[in-house]
């Protein structure tokens, strides 16, 4: 069941790459997000931890509900431009993109052997956070940039999930607290610029 | 409930700030000395002191840092007094940088008290986040580019450092469950890790994401724009107190990396500050304005301080932090007196002051210039002749003498670049250009006698019996 979620993952990381619409990638966002959550979910489950449980409870509300529903009303109260053309062009991108996940994969089996448990989530969850770089350089626009900002936190999120079967729950919190506040100031910052 | 009255003024600020009555402002310079109480408290109590658990925790090392951080904190709200009579800006975005300044502080509060990765990295990231907020109050379009480019390499960087805090938290946990978070406990334990491997390459990610966020190789521009694109307290901010919590964390993180391969850190550290100092000397060079100047001169001295603190030299690398966290806040709020005639105009910047105050101005500012290319007395001085024959020692114990002995030798060709640029500048501000009448307001002279009588403090018997006491 988790690697069917860990795929879903994954998935949702290369479509975004693809995208050329801002709610689209919003989209992509929340089910990333979402798969993330059930990820969460399901590992605390396994390993009878409730902290884990609590935090993939967290993750499905905030990250595939809360976040998505104020980036989309922030787009929309802002004007924000939703053709969001990557500036990396796709055919090439069809090349990059596998060859980042292989050089990825490749470069987190030592880390995995070593960490045991989950080994190949670790890859994905590594393969997630340059995949989300890589978000993050193709674009001009903030919008996207954003996003990918966001996603790079779930790569991390489910890195720190797998491979130490969470982290302390009051960091996890913490990291949450640290994501809404982002929100705020991006909000913020948007709104400023609307004023101007 | 030590970490209340730490934390008090701050909140003091953050209440204030949502207040339309601006001229409240002036009492924040008052509200913001309690700090003083209970950073000087922590001073007197036995170490490790716990302040909540094993989650905060005061150390001599942290009180050191906390206490320089609370000076540049009470220097900067004592300049922002007259920040409107420099630059232009509205009531709303002036009170709004108070209720970030809040935050920042909050956020770096934390982090420098912890004793625990994830708080640490909490508090951090809540600081950067409140920063961005802070170069946005400048409404040009410059200062808006840069925000945004903020939030995106910031996060970026910070996502590195959690990316190697997952790594080494994960090396660590097999053995010490979730107090593997624990900074004094990892260091403690350190040799049980059975996968060393794995804890080298998260500290690897960790001060990659550190040195990004320092504006080292190869985004060795990136904090020099966005601190000429803000306004000049937000440089103050910057170079006194986040790069003093990262800084912390650095070197938190080296001492256990130093633990398992000595030579591996040195060596991977070695390298990348030689890189960045010696593009950062090439850019100085080449620099125009007051702002980038003394930013890439602030990137110089961190790749000092890191150099001096992985070459075993503690005492130098305190003493040299301690001297760049009061010289540097000092020449960027400096800068909000000395642009006054135009940003980029550096000739005769230090002439036209009249009085008392405008004297004691340039003089101080003077010193200030002085002190930061380390003529001595400066406690730059001191510490770069401790930090290079840490160097030195180092390399006798790792039989590479000849080769420090040359890599000192370009280093100190670098620093002579560094210190002819600052000498020409400080000639030009003094004996070039027009003559024009500037003001320099109460609160500006004492923010910078403060930060005057700090920097001497450092050269002080007490202070270096103290500094050579810490020993990570």
């Amino acid at each position: 069941m988790i690697d069917f979620f860990i795929g879903l993952f994954m998935a949702s990381f290369l479509i975004v790459l693809f995208s050329g619409r801002l709610y689209r990638l919003i989209f992509w966002y929340a089910f990333n997000s979402l798969a993330l959550g059930v990820i969460t979910i399901l590992v605390g489950v396994e390993h009878i931890d409730n902290a884990l449980v609590i935090s993939g409870g967290l993750t499905l509300i905030l990250k595939a509900g809360v976040i998505p529903f104020v980036l989309k009303n922030i787009s929309q109260r802002f004007n924000l431009i939703r053709e969001i053309n990557p500036t990396v062009p796709i055919h090439y991108s069809i090349i990059l993109i596998p060859a980042i996940i292989i050089f990825t994969l490749y470069l987190a089996e030592p880390m995995s052997s070593m960490i045991g448990v989950n080994s190949n989530y670790i890859a994905i969850s590594i393969s997630s956070f340059f995949l989300a770089l890589i978000l993050m350089i193709e674009h001009k626009s903030v919008a996207p940039k954003i996003i990918a900002f966001l996603m790079m936190e779930n790569a991390l999120f489910l890195l720190g999930t797998t491979a130490t079967k969470g982290m302390p729950m009051f960091v996890e919190l913490g990291i949450f607290f640290d994501v809404m506040m982002a929100i705020v100031i991006i909000n913020l910052l948007f709104k400023e610029e609307h004023v101007k | 409930m030590i970490l209340l009255y730490l934390i008090t003024p701050a909140l003091i600020m953050f209440f204030i700030s949502f207040s339309h009555h601006i001229y409240l402002r002036r009492i924040l310079p008052i509200t913001n000395l309690m700090v003083l109480i209970p950073t000087l408290y922590l001073f007197s109590l036995g170490k490790p002191y716990a302040i909540i658990g094993e989650y905060l925790v005061a150390t001599n090392l942290n009180s050191y840092i906390l206490l320089i951080s609370s000076i540049v904190a009470i220097g900067v709200t004592l300049a922002l007094i007259t920040l409107n009579k420099h630059v232009k800006i509205d009531n709303r975005s002036y009170i709004k940088f108070y209720r970030f300044f809040a935050l920042f502080w909050i956020g770096l509060i934390l982090s420098i008290m912890s004793n625990n990765m994830g708080i640490y990295w909490i508090g951090l990231e809540m600081a950067t986040l409140s920063t961005v907020y802070m170069i946005k109050t400048n409404k040009s379009k410059q200062a808006s580019k840069e925000a945004w480019n903020y939030m995106i390499v910031g996060a970026i960087a910070i996502s590195l450092i959690l990316f190697g805090i997952i790594l080494i938290y994960a090396s660590a946990k097999p053995i010490l469950g979730e107090e593997a978070m624990n900074f004094a406990l990892l260091k403690e334990h350190i040799h049980e890790i059975k996968n060393p491997f794995l804890f080298e390459l998260g500290f690897v990610i960790v001060s990659v994401g550190m040195f990004i966020k320092m504006g080292f190789f190869p985004m060795n521009l990136w904090l020099a724009n966005i601190e000429r694109a803000s306004f000049y307290p937000v440089g103050a901010l910057f170079s006194g107190i986040l790069e003093s919590a990262i800084l912390i964390g650095f070197f938190q993180f080296s001492m256990i990396a130093m633990q398992i391969d000595k030579e591996a850190t040195f060596s991977f550290v070695f390298i990348y500050l030689f890189l960045t100092i010696s593009l950062v000397s090439f850019l100085i060079f080449r620099s125009k304005d007051f702002m980038r100047l003394f930013s890439l001169s602030g990137v110089e001295h961190m790749v000092l301080i890191i150099l001096f603190w992985v070459s075993g030299g503690y005492f130098p690398a305190l003493l040299h932090f301690g001297a760049h966290a009061f010289l540097k806040p000092a020449l960027f709020l400096s800068t909000g007196v000395l642009e006054s005639q135009g940003r980029y105009k550096i000739a005769g910047a230090l002439k036209g002051y009249h009085g008392f105050e405008g004297k004691t101005f340039w003089f101080i500012v003077g010193f200030f210039i002085l002190a930061i290319v380390s003529l001595p007395p400066s406690p730059m001085f001191f510490s770069e002749i401790y930090g290079f024959s840490a160097m030195i020692t180092l390399a006798k114990e790792t039989d590479s003498l000849l080769w420090m002995i040359l890599a000192i030798t370009i280093l100190l060709l670098i620093l002579s670049i560094i210190f002819y640029k600052f000498i020409e500048i400080y000639q030009s501000m003094k004996y070039e250009g027009e003559e024009v009448e500037k003001i320099v307001y109460k609160s500006e002279l004492l923010a910078f006698l403060l930060f005057a009588v700090a920097t001497i403090g450092l050269i002080m018997p007490q202070t270096i019996t103290y500094l050579k006491a810490i020993h990570g």
